[in-house]
């Protein structure tokens, strides 16, 4: 599995969503995506690339590709 | 009829902070002899630590896991936050045990000494528990039993600075039972009394002697009598007690 397929699988697991939703998804921009699903979105991706998220990353992660522009820049994740 | 809570810690991992004296101590040997797994947290390891550790580990089979961790210090935390994730052990139990006792009456309290005693009774602790509640959320499950105090229920002369920072604490035992809840994760807190510690005589003679006169049962609360609540309160028998303050004051 690639690491946007794994991403991606955070998402859609964590929000009960399709893939073809993705694109554009923003923070509270979906009634799942609330401060609980947000927190289960963070430990799935945690969980999906063995990683731990600082409490700032995990504020400002507001979208579907801020989020990967966290985890590449921060977290060494290549998409 | 067994209590389940005689069986049901066994094989967990419990996460106990300041576990090396005290009320910590008698928590750690309780929960060694249900057989549960211990991840000890402390700021330095004695000789007499390490000895009381392999006992427990060769008496009861367990595995035990001391990490360093200094609760002053907030990078020491991330640290070992950190060494805690790459140990990929779970944490089924989050003790937050490890506090210091403070006295001064308010003219008499620096603001350095309100935010050290802050930093380790509540900032800490806090800290500790992002990063272990992340664990449990992954697991669907966790228990979490923070260390207030009376002191922070009721009010002492010169206890600002302590029972501030043990009110803040049960605050957040309070938001966190509710924030967590989804995860299955329950939060709740345990309010000793006077203990039968060496931290007993730090409130100083007049503080202890106003809470005696206050106490019904004329005796300090053991160690024992706390570390027992606190099984019980991580056991599957308290399934449905969440977001509580449990006093153990000998009647108040």
């Amino acid at each position: 599995m690639t690491n946007k397929e794994k991403y991606n699988e955070a998402f859609c697991n964590a929000f009960e969503i399709k893939e073809e939703q993705l694109i554009g998804l923003k923070y509270q921009g979906i009634k799942l995506w609330d401060s609980v699903g947000h927190m289960t979105l963070v430990a799935n991706l945690e969980d999906a690339f063995d990683i731990m998220m600082e409490t700032d990353d995990i504020i400002d992660f507001s979208s579907y590709e801020k989020g990967m522009e966290i985890l590449s820049s921060k977290y060494d994740v290549q998409f | 009829m067994m209590c389940s809570s005689d069986n049901s810690l066994k094989g967990k991992y419990v996460l106990i902070t300041g576990c090396n004296r005290g009320i910590g101590k008698s928590i750690l040997q309780h929960f060694a002899e249900k057989e549960a797994n211990i991840i000890a947290c402390v700021r330095t390891v004695s000789e007499d630590f390490e000895l009381l550790c392999q006992n427990l580990k060769n008496s009861y089979a367990i595995e035990v896991h001391l990490f360093l961790v200094d609760l002053s210090d907030e990078n020491s935390i991330k640290h070992f936050i950190g060494e805690l994730y790459k140990s990929n052990l779970s944490v089924h139990i989050l003790v937050n045990n490890a506090g210091v006792v403070t006295k001064g009456l308010l003219q008499m309290t620096t603001m350095k000494q309100l935010k050290d005693v802050f930093q380790i009774n509540f900032f800490a602790q806090v800290q500790i528990t992002q990063g272990v509640s992340k664990l449990m959320m992954r697991q669907k499950t966790g228990v979490i039993i923070n260390m207030a105090s009376i002191g922070g229920l009721d009010a002492f002369p010169a206890y600002t600075s302590y029972g501030c920072s043990k009110s803040a604490l049960i605050y957040f035992t309070k938001t966190m039972s509710q924030e967590l809840s989804p995860y299955h994760i329950r939060v709740n807190a345990v309010a000793p009394s006077l203990t039968d510690t060496a931290m007993s005589n730090q409130m100083g003679e007049e503080a202890n002697a106003e809470i005696m006169r206050r106490t019904a049962i004329k005796s300090l609360v053991s160690v024992d009598d706390v570390a027992k609540l606190v099984l019980f309160l991580s056991s599957d028998d308290s399934s449905f007690i969440n977001g509580q303050i449990i006093r153990v004051d000998g009647g108040m």
